[in-house]
């Protein structure tokens, strides 16, 4: 008898489990203040509909929602590109799929900056506010069982609970917000919008757009990363990480003291930034100003960290410079 | 003899002003911190404080004390684990669904960190 109580409470267990694994809280609590702003008719901080209709719409042959739902996005960033020409860049034949991370390095080579948004639905809105269409990933699945999508939000409405996707072969794809959590959820929550270079997102965060910027840098041209940098540093004008990329943008194109400028500007704001210090040394010893160099190296080594070594390195190449000019 | 030694030093001299003239004309080897490595480093500090904040939460600290494990210990320690331990830790962290039934299974890969120091596998948790 015990035992078979035993056997329900642990059946009631695995129930609550399984629905906590599908709640959509972030839908709930979205919704419920949405309806509470609307009882007592103070504002709330997204329309309550939106719906950026003239967002293109790619219909996807089988299997191939990764080049149309990219495609999408990239033609309302004004890359003009149909789904075919990216195919051969994203679309995998044996996974009859699209790996995320081929996704962003496509949307780079076609110039654009690919930020990454936070697991937040209501980020993933205000986007749409900002007119920005967003690129997401779900599973309709299961979680042991995942059928991989991709599609593109481009609207929503509170009245009615829902999401306008472009989604497969429909245009307007309209799901209920909470089912659409849940299917996003299981993809981890994955979500992209791209930047022309100089654009910043309407959820601007420093470290986030550093990481799209610096993964960006690998297939940008120089103007275009330049005018990122920028960007950033307007926004974040204390950022050491926006200020070390600036500088070795223009240490890369030998522009010596911009770059200098650049991690001096870092170290103002950051005095025990080792890196900052390390680079500037590297870049005054190109310039044959060794004392000075001698002595950021010097604070380079003696703040130390995860790139010690080649902190080391400058110092001792300093030193040799030092000691010759010395002699000479 | 001494035409031997003015060859020797000749030749000692030619060679000592190549090597220098070497030394001179090698570019410098330019060990500026890159992009990427910046880009790195501040995965890596995202994923600690991540990794931080989740050893920080109630539940998680007592099943982490319900293990023989000291909360306060183990989160001290996270600055001691590698990128990789990180990276995988946080990971795991990030797909957690909401219910809070999975998180033992994260809670078992950090005891397992702690087991391999115990192990001398790993160095992580050296007061263990």
């Amino acid at each position: 008898m015990q035992n078979y109580a035993q056997r329900i409470i642990a059946g009631l267990l695995v129930l609550m489990g399984l629905g906590g694994c599908m709640s959509a809280p972030q839908s709930t609590f979205l919704l419920e203040n949405f309806q509470q702003a609307s009882q007592q008719n103070s504002s709330f901080d997204l329309p309550s509909r939106l719906h950026l209709d003239s967002v293109s719409f790619f219909p996807q042959e089988l299997y191939q929602c990764g080049p149309a739902a990219l495609a999408t996005v990239l033609n309302s960033s004004a890359v003009l590109v149909e789904p075919e020409e990216l195919v051969a860049q994203v679309y995998v034949p044996a996974r009859q799929g699209s790996l995320q991370i081929e996704m962003l390095a496509a949307a780079r080579r076609y110039g654009r900056i690919a930020y990454l948004l936070p697991p937040s639905l209501e980020v993933l809105l205000s986007e749409l506010v900002a007119g920005r269409p967003v690129l997401v990933m779900q599973n309709l699945g299961l979680e042991r069982l995942p059928q991989w999508h991709y599609a593109v939000a481009v609207g929503y409405d509170f009245s009615t609970q829902e999401i306008i996707l472009r989604s497969g072969v429909v245009k307007n794809y309209r799901t209920k917000l909470k089912t659409f959590e849940r299917t996003w959820q299981r993809a981890e929550h994955w979500a992209v919008v791209l930047l022309s270079p100089g654009e910043l997102a309407a959820h601007a965060d420093e470290k986030a757009y550093f990481e799209a910027v610096s993964g960006f840098a690998r297939e940008a041209d120089e103007e275009s990363l330049h005018a990122a940098y920028v960007a950033g540093l307007e926004r974040w004008p204390a950022s050491s990480t926006l200020g070390m990329g600036l500088g070795n943008l223009h240490y890369a194109k030998q522009r010596l003291d911009e770059a200098a400028q650049s991690y001096s500007t870092v170290l103002d704001h950051s005095p025990n930034y080792a890196a900052a210090h390390n680079n500037l040394a590297q870049v005054l010893l190109e310039q044959g100003a060794f004392q000075r160099a001698q002595l950021h190296a010097e604070m380079a080594v003696a703040i130390g960290g995860a790139f010690l070594e080649s902190y080391k390195k400058t110092l001792a190449t300093i030193k040799l410079k030092l000691a010759a000019s010395a002699s000479n | 003899m001494k035409f031997s030694s003015l060859i020797s030093k000749t030749i000692n001299s030619v060679l000592i002003t190549a090597l220098a003239l070497m030394s001179v004309q090698m570019p410098a080897m330019a060990d500026i911190v890159s992009t990427e490595q910046i880009a790195t480093e501040q995965r890596t500090d995202v994923q600690r404080e991540a990794v931080r904040s989740f050893l920080e939460r109630g539940d998680v600290q007592a099943q982490l004390e319900a293990r023989g494990v000291d909360a306060e210990n183990a989160s001290q320690r996270v600055d001691s684990l590698t990128a990789s331990e990180l990276a995988e830790l946080s990971a795991q962290i990030d797909t957690l669904p909401a219910g809070e039934g999975a998180i033992g299974f994260v809670i078992g890969l950090i005891v397992i960190f702690m087991l391999l120091d115990i192990a001398g596998v790993t160095d992580v948790f050296p007061a263990i």
